[in-house]
Parts: structure tokens; C-alpha cells; sequence
């Protein structure tokens, strides 16, 4: 039986929560779960091109203990996820639009393209749903 | 005739040995076998979970001094 597709919309750029999001995409896109991440608001300026690690992921003490234990990098993690399965992620046409962004100016290879709101919403609908 | 490699994923987090044993089952031939080393506690049950869901076959799981040896066989 397929397993029902996984859509995630990532709007915080919290380092804990950008982490859970690469977390669980990678896991479950290698389990051969088709899934899906939408990223927006403050989470698409933890993609922009070229950023060190202590300037890409911002939080609090768990950020910290992230960075201290040198945990898997969410970027990589997403990036394995692509490689390994079935992957994409979507940058919001309007969190792109308000920082006055082109797609190029996120980290190469990791994007399947700039997405409005209302198909992902249309598209999560033969799946399960989750925001961070 | 079957192999057998290992990772020392030792030192990785959740879910980096899970990632590296599945990039490497990518590489090797249906009925290798590949053992990964393992520190952190959560790949004692997530890589035989993993194993189950995507159909390969579990060898052998043992703890060892501070960490774990999970075998693992690829299947298709």
C-alpha cells in the first residue's frame, strides 16, 4: 500500500524547528514517503545562498547544543532527502516577494521552484499536514 | 559472492547513521550486508524499523561497549 504523503510548511527559522523539519522530511522521504516541505516566512531566510552555519541557524539553548554536538545539518539532511527519495521543497512566492528575492539567491539544488500558498494547500489535501 | 562493509557512524546523531546506511545500501548488490556502528541509542530501534518498512532484512543487532552493531542485508 502507498504511504499517504507528507507535507510539511515551515514558516519559523528557529534553528530547533528548521531541524525537525530536515528531520523529518529526509526520514520519511527515505522511507519512501513521497514528501512535500513548503518554506515561508522567517524559515526561507535560513536557505539564503552562502551563509555560515552560526549565521544561517538562529534559537535557543537547544540551538546551541545543536551546534556544540555538531548534529546533521538541517540543509544537508534536506539535500539526502532529495537524493535518497521522494523530496521537494517549495519556496513561498510571497515570503520570496516581500525580501524582494529571486529563487537564486536561496542555496542551490534544494528547491524544486517558488510555489504560491494556495496549490500547496490544494496539493496537501491527499495528504497529512504539518506546520512548524 | 556477498560482502560485507562497515560504517563507523560512531559520534553521529539521529538521523545521520539511518542517512549513511542508506546511502550506502544505494552502492552495494542485493544479498550484501552492511554493518553500521552506531553511538546513538534511537538507531537501535529506528534502523531495524526502517529495515522492516522498506523491506530488507535484518541480520543481527548487539550492544556492544557504547554502542551498537546493527547488520543489515540488502534485499532488492
Amino acid at each position: 500500500m502507498a504511504s499517504i504523503p507528507l507535507f510539511i510548511l515551515l514558516c519559523s527559522g528557529e534553528h530547533e524547528k528548521v531541524q525537525m523539519a530536515a528531520m523529518m522530511a529526509s526520514v520519511a522521504a527515505v522511507s519512501e514517503r513521497p514528501v512535500e516541505v513548503f518554506v515561508s516566512m522567517n524559515a526561507i531566510l535560513a536557505f539564503e545562498k552562502g551563509l555560515a552555519a552560526d549565521k544561517r541557524y538562529h534559537g535557543a539553548a537547544y540551538s546551541k547544543l545543536l551546534k556544540d554536538k555538531k548534529a546533521p545539518d538541517p540543509l544537508v539532511l534536506f539535500q539526502q532527502g532529495r537524493e535518497l527519495g521522494d523530496l521537494k521543497l517549495w519556496a513561498c512566492s510571497m515570503a520570496l516577494d516581500v525580501k524582494g528575492w529571486e529563487l537564486d539567491r536561496l542555496e542551490d539544488g534544494l528547491f524544486d521552484g517558488a510555489l504560491g500558498l494556495t496549490k500547496f494547500l490544494s496539493d496537501a489535501e491527499s495528504g497529512q499536514f504539518v506546520t512548524l | 559472492m556477498a560482502t560485507r562493509e562497515t560504517i563507523d557512524a560512531r559520534g553521529a546523531y539521529c538521523p545521520g547513521p539511518l542517512m549513511e546506511l542508506i546511502a550506502k545500501l544505494k552502492l552495494v548488490q542485493v544479498g550484501d550486508e552492511i554493518e553500521v556502528l552506531s553511538s546513538d541509542k534511537g538507531s537501535a530501534n529506528d534502523i531495524p524499523e526502517w529495515i522492516k518498512k522498506v523491506h530488507h532484512e535484518m541480520v543481527g543487532i548487539t550492544q556492544q561497549d557504547g554502542y551498537w552493531s546493527i547488520v543489515v542485508r540488502k534485499a532488492k
